[in-house]
């Protein structure tokens, strides 16, 4: 079956229903062996350095992805450098299907974009609506997971990272992932609740360092909410597509996602929230959005490249925690 | 008795504090401190106190600073760096609710205390270019001492790099320009209020307690007075904060 690379979340029942793998570009930079060397190969190739890492990191990693001859990129929705990403690839050969998300929701033109890819995968609504479903059944299973990270504490913040993340692209096999999540879910049903631990939220694009999970947990603090990694689960029972990208957060304003936020750190008890923001990205201008609308202690971090914590951000997050006991 | 240390990336501290009254403060090299006094054994910092001429029998020791996360100091306790500066302001002034600014080697942290606690915080990221560092190289590039630097704060050339190296050359520039000593001096500690200003702004409060060895800038205490209207308070030997907070951090325990 044909692979498709993705640089964020699309509608990706379109791609299951035309037959097609989709690979979401992001997970595939950041799990790869060497990330780090993957954004200097981008430098190399003449992206600057003062720029975010994740577009270096996927433009490497399409290169060196004999496999992927096309990329769905998302337009509107997510950066403006992802433009030049496309631009780039296109130079390299790459074929490029471009994507958009209406700043302002709008269905009809939320539509027209998805038939335009449905157009392009030669897929019918019928095919697509088959392919919701099956997919939904597999969300339903991560669904669950969440439920039992923030209601019964028996989910690590890493683990509920992980599966919800994953589906963007249930990485590239829906039965593999569900059964995966199955056996996940088995297991964490017999575990004992983590008690007495500081309630924390994730909010903003994944982190770019692998490790930031396990050090709050070391510290007695636990994530239980991860805000972007849910919405790709797209945790909404919506009637039709179109409703449910519309309800999908990440790709709209800032005030469409705060209002989950805030539904969200009310509902799971939440003691303080970290917003991460990547170096060089846009979304640092909407911390200060962010910051005089939620109502909850903020920590403010920045990851650049693909590494473990630094010292720096390990004492911010010490303190941190400190603060909110 | 109850010993402070605040570990520096240009500066070790040593606070001595006995009955609630700072006894002794001491103050190395890092680079030397750490050749001199230091040795790593199991992974951890073992202190040589007997060479510092410090008794430390039956001592409480706690530690903070830049080697905090890098080292691991043997029979202390550790405690993260905002905290123990936070405590030595609020120990040094008297003062419950400010806004605190601490500029050290490479660190500019700014916090937001209310009725002694610390209730938000930002630091720098990514850029050390507002910090006691970044002086001491424009010092060098001026050939005139720190306490001269900081005795300037009128008529202040524009500085605009954003990187403190290329803001060398920049400086260089206005030398050859022919601007007095005095304004080249003031653009300096003008670029560092510029700097930590957004900081200050975000976590404002009507007093600015001014730590960390950038304290002794009069000039950039006075710069900050008139750009933000604040009162500010900057301790007798503001470089002892974090040391002298480690001590009252412990000592509370008691």
């Amino acid at each position: 079956m044909p692979k498709v690379g993705l640089t964020t979340t699309v509608p990706v029942e379109v791609i299951y229903a035309a037959g097609w793998v989709p690979v979401d570009l992001n997970n595939l930079f950041i799990t790869g062996e060497n990330p780090q060397a993957l954004v200097e190969e981008a430098e190399l190739a003449g992206y600057p350095r003062n720029l975010c890492a994740w577009i270096k990191g996927i433009y490497s990693t399409v290169l060196k992805q004999r496999d992927i001859s096309t990329v769905i990129a998302v337009t509107q929705g997510d950066c403006s450098n992802t433009h030049a990403l496309m631009e780039t690839l296109q130079l390299a050969g790459v074929e490029i299907v471009p994507f958009a998300f209406p700043y302002d929701r709008d269905a009809d033109l939320l539509r027209l974009q998805i038939e335009k890819m449905m157009c392009h995968f030669d897929v019918s609504w019928r095919q697509v609506d088959e392919a919701k479903e099956r997919l939904n059944r597999v969300r339903g299973k991560v669904w669950e997971l969440d439920r039992l990270t923030w209601q019964e504490n028996r989910v690590s913040g890493w683990e509920n990272h992980l599966y919800q993340v994953s589906c963007s692209d249930f990485n590239g096999d829906p039965d593999k992932f569900a059964a995966d999540t199955d056996m996940l879910l088995e297991e964490v049903r017999s575990r004992p609740p983590v008690e007495k631990a500081l309630r924390l939220g994730y909010i903003g694009v994944p982190p770019i360092v692998g490790d930031l999970y396990q050090y709050l947990e070391e510290r007695g603090a636990r994530v239980v909410f991860n805000e972007t990694q849910r919405q790709f689960t797209m945790p909404y029972a919506a009637a039709g597509l179109v409703e449910q990208y519309r309800r999908y957060t990440y790709p709209y304003g800032v005030f469409f996602r705060l209002a989950d936020i805030s539904r969200e750190a009310a509902r799971r008890n939440l003691d303080g929230i970290i917003h991460y923001a990547q170096s060089f990205c846009f979304r640092q201008i909407e911390d200060l959005i962010i910051r005089e609308k939620l109502d909850l202690p903020l920590l403010t971090l920045e990851g650049d490249k693909p590494n473990r914590l630094d010292a720096r951000t390990r004492m911010r997050l010490d303190v941190f925690l400190d603060m909110l006991r | 008795m109850f010993i402070g240390l605040d570990l520096g990336s240009r500066n070790v501290k040593i606070a001595l504090m006995e009955k609630g009254r700072t006894t002794r403060l001491l103050e190395f090299d890092t680079v030397s401190f750490y050749r001199e006094y230091g040795r790593k054994t199991g992974g951890r910092l073992t202190v040589d106190f007997a060479t510092l001429g410090l008794d430390v029998t039956g001592a409480v020791i706690t530690a903070t600073g830049y080697g905090r996360q890098a080292v691991n100091v043997r029979d202390a306790r550790i405690i993260p760096e905002i905290k123990a500066h936070v405590s030595g302001a609020v120990h040094l002034t008297g003062l419950a609710g400010f806004t605190l600014l601490d500029l050290g080697g490479q660190d500019s942290k700014v916090a937001l205390v209310r009725q002694g606690r610390l209730v938000d915080f930002l630091t720098n990221d990514k850029c050390a270019a507002s910090t006691g560092r970044y002086l001491e190289n424009m010092a060098a590039v001026l050939n005139i001492s720190l306490e001269e630097l900081s005795l300037h704060y009128l008529d202040p050339v524009e500085l605009t790099s954003t990187c403190a190296i290329f803001g060398e050359s920049e400086l260089i520039d206005k030398i050859v320009e022919g601007h007095p000593v005095s304004s080249l001096a003031a653009g300096v500690n003008y670029s560092i209020f510029k700097r930590i200003h957004p900081m200050l702004a975000k976590l404002s409060s009507d007093t600015v307690v001014f730590t960390g060895g950038v304290a002794r800038s009069g000039a950039l205490a006075e710069i900050i007075r008139r750009e933000t209207g604040a009162r500010v308070v900057v301790p007798e030997q503001p470089e002892y904060a974090g040391a002298i907070g480690c001590c009252v951090e412990t000592r509370g325990n008691e």
